[in-house]
């Protein structure tokens, strides 16, 4: 295809889209009126499922469908980086060197890491309580290991996260979202519908019948597939060399932190 | 008229305004500070929103920026050390001005709000924000490399 | 009051999305995008969408960039080993 043809192509899906954009927008309801009427009925809903934030009734309840359409999705990215990102036949790993963090940076890292974590759980745990959820707070939590290799270096990082065990909590957590689904099918009604567990107590910890577990299932999923995408990135970046790159040192097979890739 | 938020918008206007000037021009080092300060100024005007809108839930999102923002400011002193070794930025007023700028909104969000849970979630807050980005503008000004080898 | 903090929160991500296209060099685009991150988060929190703007404060403020920067530490020792390709001469690199 042409250039020139490639940019009326373009321009004329632009187009389209623009037109069908503004046609929605007509029919939108006015901006700062009074007339909601596809978040009434959400708030309706989520209110008489004993949820507090209807954000969180909308995505594991009304809509958890949906979440779990997102959820492959992001497995499946993350499985393809895996895939894209191994240890190639004419690569090989070089041990990187130890780093020397200065010591506030150090100390820093190692006070807020369980700080980081434990933020991360309270946002994955009160999900169904206020803004948050599975996939704010397990990206914290992801994110909050990695301050190990912020302020040590990557074989630090490395002692800390055998990589098998999160790409195993990955498919884990993504096949609990599953089972939870199918649970309320076996108990007779549809998949995913939040009818499972009591409602509980409005605005606390236990409430929102099935909320909560799928956000728990989500915030698993989230946590061990940012792990496993940025040891990627990670390995790419630090460990992995080309053959004519020079390396500080040869591959050494009784490493732990080392492992093979499908 | 709602002072809490008229004081946000001033600190979005004015704070966030000026690091995004610092982000986009001017070399590295300049760029560096100024995505530290993004996110030192960033904080206190959530909190801020927080407490302009009534929604103590929304302090959650000042929790976060005040755990990863630092984080965020680490990574880049860490992967571009060597890019800031030669000229490495100090922004000393800067850095002690959203300091105390974030101090002074953490004491007047607490006084606002009480004894309580919040206050200690508040306090939390007010501590990693100031200590983070602290230990994040010396980072990024030559300290993450120096100092003991062990 | 709550209009005008829309209206600015509106200009600076309108800005910042700008300058992160206009932004050149992948290294000084990682910094702008952090700061659009930081940015677009408090627009959500004015359009009192917290959910959407603490999804983005999660992955905008440290995983992008860091997903960023390692991408350009690798792309640039493999260009080093090249010294005629156009990035070779621009990256300077030391162990990790």
């Amino acid at each position: 295809m042409s250039p020139r043809m490639r940019l009326w192509l373009v321009a004329a899906g632009g187009a389209g889209l623009a037109a069908l954009l503004v046609a929605a927008c007509l029919d939108l309801p006015r901006f700062g009126g009074d007339r909601h009427p596809c978040g009434d009925r959400a708030v309706e809903a989520s209110l008489s499922r004993h949820t507090a934030n209807t954000v969180a009734s909308v995505t594991f309840d009304q809509r958890a469908f949906d979440t779990l359409g997102e959820m492959s999705i992001l497995f499946a990215a993350v499985l393809g980086s895996v895939v894209l990102l191994r240890q190639t036949r004419d690569e090989h790993r070089a041990r990187p060197e130890p780093a020397a963090v200065s010591r506030p940076v150090r100390r820093y890292a190692l006070l807020v890491l369980p700080v980081a974590l434990l933020t991360g759980l309270y946002v994955v745990a009160h999900g169904q309580v206020s803004p948050g959820g599975g996939f704010q707070g397990g990206v914290v939590a992801a994110t909050a290991l990695h301050l190990l290799y912020l302020g040590a270096d990557y074989r630090a990082l490395e002692r800390v996260r055998p990589l098998a065990p999160y790409e195993a909590g990955d498919a884990l957590a993504a096949s609990a979202y599953l089972v939870t689904g199918l649970a309320a099918l076996l108990a007779g009604s549809a998949f995913l519908a939040n009818t499972l567990l009591p409602y509980g107590t409005f605005n606390t910890l236990a409430s929102a019948g099935t909320v909560p577990l799928l956000n728990a299932a989500i915030g698993m999923e989230v946590a061990c597939a940012v792990v496993v995408l940025l040891a990627g990135f990670l390995d790419q970046a630090v460990e992995i060399v080309d053959e004519g790159e020079s390396g500080e040192r040869h591959d050494d097979p009784g490493r732990p932190g080392k492992r093979e890739r499908p | 008229m709602n002072g809490w938020i008229l004081a946000a918008a001033v600190v979005l206007a004015a704070g966030l305004g000026a690091t995004l000037r610092g982000v986009v021009t001017g070399p590295l080092r300049r760029r560096a500070a100024a995505q530290n300060l993004s996110t030192a100024l960033a904080c206190p005007a959530l909190l801020l929103l927080a407490q302009g809108y009534a929604r103590p839930a929304y302090v959650d999102l000042a929790l976060v920026l005040a755990v990863l923002g630092p984080v965020g400011t680490l990574v880049f002193a860490r992967l571009l050390a060597d890019e800031l070794a030669d000229d490495p930025p100090h922004a000393r007023t800067a850095t002690f001005t959203a300091a105390a700028l974030g101090a002074a909104v953490v004491v007047a969000v607490s006084v606002a709000t009480g004894p309580g849970r919040a206050l200690v979630k508040l306090l939390v807050i007010g501590a990693l924000l100031v200590g983070g980005n602290l230990v994040a503008s010396r980072a990024l000004a030559g300290g993450m490399q120096e100092g003991r080898r062990d | 009051m709550t209009e005008a903090v829309i209206v600015v929160a509106l200009l600076l991500v309108g800005a910042c999305a700008t300058a992160a296209v206009a932004v050149r060099d992948p290294v000084r685009q990682s910094l702008v995008l952090a700061v659009l991150g930081v940015v677009l988060a408090v627009l959500f929190t004015v359009l009192q969408a917290p959910d959407v703007g603490l999804s983005q404060l999660a992955v905008g403020s440290a995983l992008t960039p860091l997903l960023l920067l390692l991408t350009v530490r690798k792309v640039r020792r493999r260009a080093q080993r090249a010294p005629d390709g156009p990035a070779g001469r621009r990256g300077r690199e030391g162990g990790p």
